[in-house]
């Protein structure tokens, strides 16, 4: 699904990733680990496109991204489901409308929203706040609506951007038991973290990184 | 409803005083735009019926047979830069001077018939033609002497007040257009401003949309349903009000200027002069918002 071979990517003077080789096949759950800064959130950013390397190869789904025109990268983030720390949900909007604008982005037909919203939200435990504003709910929540909004888009590929990194354990168990849930279902999962509690609990594949190198994968 | 068009109103709800600046300023550019094309179309009205007013009047000698009146006649009906010929007998003209001095009956008393010339008279399709014209009639044996109407004071005096409307005409075209040009700019620099504005306040938003696979057409398209609704509204508004406007003065107008046609007389002609002008606001609408909407989004692109 996803092949890393050679990517050095360099920010000035910065080596944020330094020859980086790695594959996740279909279907894998794979943790990104290392320290702040060791370029964690530079690979998950290499795998939406949102940047380039410097050097090597990045390839997702058998799309060359260093190749790709930049017109194809919104038609290729499409088929990619994010979730960030931060939640990145958008504040004037609700739940559902949350959800609603990532049906619109990938030109699903309007009649089609309503059931892919309720399976989505239901799926995220977000049944009873589908009509809430950003404000009204808690880190978990929001959370949980990030991961709606990434799921109802029907990725073949979820990033996951630290998505504990702002919750409480139990909150992040709950979160992590969605991931779970969600990659038994055939999705597969990069997540980076440095979240122990969830690394230990959760074995998965680690590729651990420090100074932008792969110590272990 | 579609999404964008929830967007875009879910932002004019937002920021309402931006929303009615928007909409004033182009209220205000339509609504002048809508009163120099109307200022337009009746100065040009103006000058056309000064322009193919002119009559001429071919004062017949005494004692011309019929015969030879009539064949002039036939001649100047054939003629295809004259109209409206009419033949004018003696006591015709007596007649027409006494309506002309109906306030001071002692005047009609004291002329007979005999006195005025009967005459023909016509009026050319366009004031170039008069000169010719007059001095082809002026050879014609039966005609004793040419002149124009003469409330216009004669030949000279008519080019004149057509020299000064079509002077007037110029200053009213040019002018408008300069007038209508600089608050169409002042309308595209407030839409430029408020959508800027937008695009700040949606970095985030934008950002969001971009990472999650949005196309670019995708994000601009509440920003230009936006601005497409201020330039509409304000096009139709700004196009009602003078429309308004105009309905409530044309009586008086119509009153002043008599029978020179300044404004259609029929009511769908008049409404069909300002459908012709309503269709055309819209159409300048829509280039100024989606003109302005693109302009903004991608200088504020360029500057991130």
């Amino acid at each position: 699904m996803v092949k890393f071979k050679d990517v050095t990517k360099r920010f000035g003077s910065v080596m944020a990733l330094n020859d980086v080789s790695f594959t996740v096949d279909k279907g894998e759950f794979v943790f990104i680990t290392g320290p702040s800064g060791s370029g964690k959130t530079t690979i998950l950013k290499l795998i939406l496109g949102e940047i380039m390397p410097s050097s090597g190869e990045v390839t997702v789904d058998g799309t060359n991204l260093h190749s790709s025109k930049s017109p194809d990268i919104p038609l290729f983030r499409q088929k990619i489901g994010t979730v960030f720390q931060d939640f990145k949900v958008l504040p004037e909007r609700t739940v559902t409308e949350n959800v609603e604008v990532a049906l619109a982005v990938i030109g699903l037909p309007e009649t089609q929203w309503n059931e892919r919203v309720k399976h989505v939200l239901n799926l995220a435990g977000l049944g009873k706040q589908a009509n809430l504003f950003p404000a009204q709910l808690s880190g978990g929540e929001l959370q949980r609506t990030s991961l709606a909004r990434a799921l109802a888009v029907n990725p073949k590929l979820l990033l996951a951007d630290e998505p504990t990194g702002n919750l409480d354990w139990e909150t992040s168990d709950s979160i992590m038991k969605l991931f779970e849930k969600i990659n038994s279902e055939g999705k597969t999962i990069i997540m980076a973290t440095h979240n122990l509690d969830v690394i230990k609990k959760y074995k998965k594949r680690i590729i651990h990184l420090v100074d932008g190198k792969v110590s272990k994968a | 409803m579609n999404i964008h068009f929830k967007t875009a109103l879910g932002y004019v709800r937002r920021s309402p005083f931006q929303a009615l600046a928007a909409t004033f300023v182009l209220t205000l550019t339509f609504f002048v735009a809508t009163l120099v094309s109307v200022l337009g179309y009746s100065s040009s009205m103006l000058l056309k019926y000064f322009e193919t007013r002119p009559q001429v009047i071919t004062f017949l000698k005494d004692n011309v047979p019929v015969d030879q009146i009539a064949a002039l006649q036939h001649k100047l009906e054939a003629d295809s830069r004259v109209r409206e010929v009419k033949y004018v007998s003696k006591e015709e003209a007596l007649s027409i001077y006494k309506n002309a001095t109906s306030d001071n009956p002692l005047l009609g008393q004291l002329v007979s018939p005999s006195i005025f010339p009967a005459s023909l008279e016509f009026s050319v399709k366009d004031l170039s033609f008069a000169q010719d014209i007059i001095d082809e009639v002026k050879a014609e044996k039966v005609v004793d002497s040419v002149g124009f109407t003469a409330a216009l004071g004669g030949e000279s005096s008519l080019k004149d007040v057509v020299s000064r409307l079509r002077t007037v005409t110029t200053y009213v075209r040019i002018g408008g257009g300069v007038f209508v040009g600089m608050l169409a700019l002042t309308s595209f620099v407030v839409l430029l401003i408020i959508i800027s504005m937008r695009m700040v306040v949606r970095r985030e938003e934008v950002e969001i949309l971009n990472l999650i696979g949005a196309t670019p057409g995708f994000i601009r398209s509440p920003i230009v349903i936006e601005a497409l609704f201020y330039a509409l509204f304000g096009a139709f508004l700004g196009w009602m009000l003078a429309f308004i406007g105009v309905l409530y003065l044309s009586p008086s107008a119509v009153a002043y200027f008599g029978e020179i046609p300044v404004l259609p007389r029929d009511t769908a002609s008049l409404f069909g002069l300002f459908g012709i002008i309503l269709g055309v606001e819209l159409v300048a609408g829509i280039i100024l918002a989606v003109g302005g909407s693109l302009f903004a989004v991608a200088r504020v692109k360029k500057n991130r």
